[in-house]
């Protein structure tokens, strides 16, 4: 049993991020927490790894881990690793803990097996995609074979294919006696697998019985099917022709695609197909042949500093948009480029409020949680007004309520102001019902799908 | 060779070459260093390079020992510009076949470097193409807020920084989740091997470096 005891956590004397929590979370069981962004989950997390307080914040109260040998898995997979590839990557994990060459070998190939990783081993882990990153930090794990697995939100990049791939190997490892506490805001593929259910609700944790964990890992198991409109000769944003995309590899080979203006479009692929690498392509921030125009003209020929004031990119990363450092002045920054006036002061405010930010007016965007800064950001890009949104996983670390205000957010601004929207998002609830078109990416090229 | 003994014999040979004036001995290395080089199949691209980037150095040096000191004396002003060949070349063939983990690794194993600074440097060596990317990525991000962060701007700067302080905060803490303790024994997994050959070429290089060094001029 791994118990904390009226255990507190907080970075600053003001505001506590765990108070008082008392919980015991029993070992070999698969168990699953949830709540709110900004709850605590990670940190609590981070402090049963050992990180905390060592690195950061102030703990009162006590921890137990009923000597089990733990490792964490980070949210931001590709901030974990200090080696370049993945086979060095394990190679030094496994020498910090003392093993053998032979062990080594043994430990290398069950773990790449496992995580069928084989593929990536020699690869520069810089150039995988986040999901691949994810993929490879749990082979590490798996690699060190630690009793207890502390993942935080370890398949928010991933596919739903590969997420039901990870979970099913985790309840394996559940199987053979390891510990696995996870973070989630998706439910679904938990069914019949998730032992224990720990709920995060204002300060307090409790553990779900039996019948409402059922209930609400069953409801989140309902396949939803969409389905979507196929463009007809609509006038196009950009228009691809023999287009090449490549990074390592080729990720994009297009003869001819259209992406219509003022509408809304899906894009689904696959982990590491090159979703977010086309976004960057349409930013200019990486190269490509053939031919792609923005409103008829070549992308490449256009002067990136005009372009970009209509074409923005909403990024994975909610800190890589941020340029000032309090959220005051994030917003004065976005207001002075706004183009028309959808965005007023008195709506800011209002939107502040709306998404649980009217608080954190003076604070600094880096102290935002996670899900605070992602909500900030696409807050910040909206007021930007560019007439072209590529966004990139706007749903990811957001908890349902904060993705469905963030949804009508989007879709409020580009009915009222024609934006043309191109999401990328694994997470299709609440956002398939109202994106007019569906691009599927899969073997380096893109179709539009009525599915 | 081994890496960390290709390292330390560079080291010393540059060493000895700046507190001894010797222009045979300087040119000797270089002719030596070069040949190697070739031998190792060098890029003749990679190899113009290094051979064209130091001459602005050396041409510096040269033209203020010779052209604009009180008493120009040629041989001086030639040893001295060619010492930064020197220094280049010798680097150049340790770094050739070397990776920079394979010389952390060495020197952790054959030269108890601790092993907090030979990660350390690793790992900041892996965050270089992540930080290009965060600089671009950081510009671009201005872009599209209309704010042009130029090469000097503060902001651009400041926003690296932070990306680097935060980069170098969550590598401490996933080095320390993937079992790293600071201090403690680690078992060895790739070695480093050290043959007699190695010390017996360097003990070789070194001879006939200072043979030269003190018998020609």
């Amino acid at each position: 049993m791994i118990r904390t005891n009226q255990l507190s956590f907080s970075y600053d004397e003001q505001q506590k991020i765990l108070n008082n929590i008392t919980l015991e979370i029993p070992t070999s069981k698969f168990s699953l927490l949830i709540g709110p962004t900004g709850c605590g989950k990670s940190t609590l997390l981070k402090i049963l790894a050992g990180l905390y307080p060592k690195y950061a914040g102030k703990v009162s109260g006590t921890v137990e881990l009923d000597g089990l040998r733990s490792a964490m898995m980070f949210q931001n997979a590709g901030e974990q690793f200090t080696m370049a590839t993945p086979r060095e990557e394990i190679i030094f994990a496994l020498e910090n803990l003392q093993l053998s060459n032979d062990q080594y070998q043994d430990r290398l190939s069950a773990a790449t097996k496992f995580t069928q990783i084989e593929q990536l081993l020699d690869q520069k882990i810089t150039t995988l995609s986040g999901g691949e990153q994810q993929r490879v930090a749990l082979a590490v794990l798996v690699a060190m074979d630690v009793d207890l697995f502390l993942l935080d939100e370890p398949f928010a990049s991933c596919d739903p294919e590969a997420r039901q791939f990870l979970i099913t190997k985790l309840a394996h490892l559940r199987d053979k006696g390891k510990t696995i506490i996870l973070t989630d805001h998706v439910l679904t593929g938990y069914e019949n697998i998730c032992d224990y259910l720990f709920q995060f609700k204002r300060d307090n944790v409790t553990l779900l019985d039996e019948a409402s964990k059922n209930e609400l890992l069953h409801d989140s198991q309902q396949e939803h099917t969409y389905t979507f409109a196929l463009p007809e000769n609509e006038t196009p944003c950009f228009v691809l022709t023999n287009a090449q995309v490549e990074q390592n590899r080729i990720l994009l080979k297009q003869d001819h695609l259209s992406i219509i203006a003022g509408k809304t479009t899906l894009i689904t692929g696959a982990n590491g197909v090159g979703k977010t690498s086309l976004f960057n392509v349409l930013t200019k921030m990486l190269p490509y042949r053939g031919s792609i125009t923005y409103d008829k003209r070549e992308i490449r020929n256009q002067t990136t500093r005009k372009y970009l004031l209509e074409v923005g990119q909403i990024f994975q990363t909610a800190t890589d948009q941020f340029i000032a450092v309090s959220v005051e002045d994030e917003i004065k920054l976005s207001l002075k480029q706004a183009k028309d006036s959808y965005f007023t002061e008195e709506k800011i405010a209002e939107m502040l409020d709306y998404l649980d930010l009217g608080q954190t007016k003076d604070q600094v965007v880096y102290s935002l949680s996670g899900g605070q800064q992602k909500k900030l950001q696409i807050l910040l890009m909206l007021i930007s007004s560019q007439k072209v949104l590529l966004i990139d996983e706007p749903l990811s670390g957001l908890d349902y309520e904060s993705a469905q205000k963030v949804m009508n957010l989007l879709h409020e601004s580009q009915k009222q102001r024609h934006q043309t929207l191109l999401i990328i998002s694994h997470e299709l609830t609440n956002l398939a019902d109202w994106c007019d078109y569906h691009l599927v990416f899969s073997n380096h090229y893109l179709t539009y799908s009525n599915k | 060779m081994n890496p960390s003994f290709k390292f330390l014999l560079a080291l010393i040979i540059s060493i000895e070459l700046s507190l001894k004036t010797s222009l045979t001995t300087n040119l000797l290395v270089i002719v030596f260093a070069v040949v190697y080089l070739l031998t190792q199949k060098i890029k003749f691209k990679s190899l113009l390079f290094t051979l064209l980037t130091p001459l602005i150095a050396a041409f510096t040096i040269f033209a203020t020992l010779y052209w604009f000191a009180p008493q120009p004396n040629l041989e001086n002003a030639l040893s001295l510009s060619s010492r930064i060949y020197v220094y280049t070349l010798t680097i150049c063939c340790v770094s050739i076949k070397t990776t920079a983990e394979e010389l952390a690794r060495s020197l952790e194993q054959n030269f108890h470097l601790p092993s907090k600074f030979a990660y350390g440097v690793l790992a900041a060596l892996n965050i270089i193409p992540q930080m290009k990317r965060a600089v671009k990525q950081i510009r671009i991000a201005g872009m599209m807020r209309g704010v042009y962060l130029s090469f000097w701007s503060p902001v651009l700067y400041f926003k690296a920084i932070l990306v680097a302080l935060n980069s170098a905060e969550n590598l401490a803490q996933g080095m320390e989740s993937h079992g790293y303790v600071e201090g403690a024994k680690r078992s060895v997994i790739v070695a480093v091997s050290l043959k007699t050959s190695d010390w017996l070429w360097s003990g070789v290089i070194l001879i006939l470096v200072n043979l030269a060094l003190f018998t020609l001029k």
